[in-house]
């Protein structure tokens, strides 16, 4: 509360006036303070979801079978295992090496394909 | 037979669908928004970029919460589980003390959390609380709210108090489903009791102890009101474990952008252990 009040306090001139709301300004969100990229990276994973549903009516099942690691996966696992250790290469590379994070980014999506075909 | 296909059945998903947006979803999504962000207040939120997970991976108080949290949940799965079982074999099959047991087993479970924290905190304060007045008068140098020693030693304590009972329950309820005819099968071989217990009883109770050693987990991993009660992550930050940190983080300095990656962090590393867990399970069903 404090903060909200001390921060407000620097702009006096908008006191008391309403402020002038864009047709994209939706007051009730602001809070979840979204950005488009964050947003990008939501829908990219809405659009996964969409794909893989695709892909179930297609060839219905799953394909489930025992991979490399010895574990009875389907493609929503193989999904799973692919977006957590997307995870953990980005953290992993922005803790160790830094600059240049698409690089992670595209060995995340390498880890993928070799996922999705043997795991 | 063929199947008809419905798909009006979906509907019955959707309360769930939006319980779980409100208190999971949609705070998960603001936290990732947070998390790439610097606000001061007021929805006022400047962009960031990758500043805070760089930050939180290479500080030294994160690692050392973290190392804290691991060795507490270490110290608690690796007492609470053999303690657990212990007592689950030891106590009555029949008769009137079953349910004496089961009561006084269920005691500590039913205590919320603070007050648990509030109970213990009274009875190890050094000069009037029964544990911490008896163990000086003993002759031990005991302060929890000064040694960090001992405030480890009183949180330990006071988990394995809490929650121990838990494990023996489930291993109980493990022990119970066994047939009585793979005791007289080694009754009959002649095995001892640890021949017993080795190839008969930890095999039966592998699927209950699974979920025990998972519940333990996650309760242990995600440890905030009892050590906030007792020694509100003191002395010093000699308890400040990874939620207890996180919420010092987030709403004691308001850093919401470190604090929401540091709970990203976190939250990778549960859905990490979870899954292991998950895994196992379901070997486990497969196997049986």
């Amino acid at each position: 509360m404090i903060f909200t009040n001390s921060y407000a306090a620097n702009s006096w001139d908008s006191v008391a006036k309403s402020q002038e709301k864009g047709f994209f300004d939706f007051e009730f969100i602001t809070w979840m303070a979204w950005t488009w990229q964050t947003a990008a990276f939501f829908l990219f994973i809405v659009l996964c979801f969409i794909v893989m549903i695709i892909w179930e009516k297609k060839k219905p099942g799953g394909s489930p079978r025992k991979g490399i690691l010895g574990l009875d996966t389907t493609r929503g696992d193989r999904l799973f295992i692919s977006l957590l250790s997307s995870a953990y290469i980005h953290l992993g590379w922005l803790g160790l090496i830094g600059p240049m994070l698409w690089i992670a980014t595209i060995i995340s999506f390498i880890f993928a394909i070799f996922v999705f075909r043997f795991v | 037979m063929n199947k008809t296909v419905n798909q009006k059945a979906w509907f019955f998903v959707i309360p769930v669908f939006v319980l779980v947006a409100f208190n999971a979803i949609i705070p998960l999504m603001t936290v990732v928004n947070y998390a790439f962000q610097e606000t001061f207040g007021n929805n006022q939120f400047m962009w960031e970029g990758t500043r805070w997970f760089k930050q939180i991976l290479v500080s030294e108080r994160f690692h050392a919460a973290l190392g804290r949290q691991v060795l507490f949940t270490l110290i608690i799965l690796v007492i609470q589980i053999p303690l657990g079982i212990f007592i689950a074999l030891n106590m009555p099959k029949e008769g009137i003390g079953v349910p004496i047991c089961l009561v006084l087993m269920s005691m500590p479970l039913l205590i919320p959390w603070n007050v648990v924290g509030a109970m213990w905190n009274i009875f190890a304060l050094p000069d009037i609380g029964f544990l911490g007045h008896s163990l000086n008068a003993m002759g031990f140098d005991y302060n929890f709210t000064q040694q960090s020693g001992d405030a480890w030693f009183t949180t330990i304590l006071m988990d394995v108090w809490h929650w121990t009972s838990l494990v023996v329950l489930l291993s109980y309820a493990g022990l119970r489903s066994i047939q009585p005819a793979y005791y007289q099968a080694a009754e009959i071989d002649g095995a001892t009791r640890w021949a017993v217990f080795r190839h008969i009883e930890l095999p039966k109770m592998k699927k209950v102890l699974t979920i025990a050693i998972l519940l333990r987990f996650m309760d242990s991993f995600m440890i905030y009101t009892e050590p906030f009660v007792l020694t509100g992550g003191g002395p010093g930050n000699a308890t400040a474990f990874l939620s207890i940190d996180l919420v010092k983080m987030a709403l004691g300095q308001f850093d919401l952008g470190p604090a929401a990656a540091m709970s990203l962090i976190y939250f990778f590393i549960v859905l990490t252990v979870c899954w292991v867990f998950y895994n196992l399970m379901m070997r486990n069903e497969s196997k049986s």
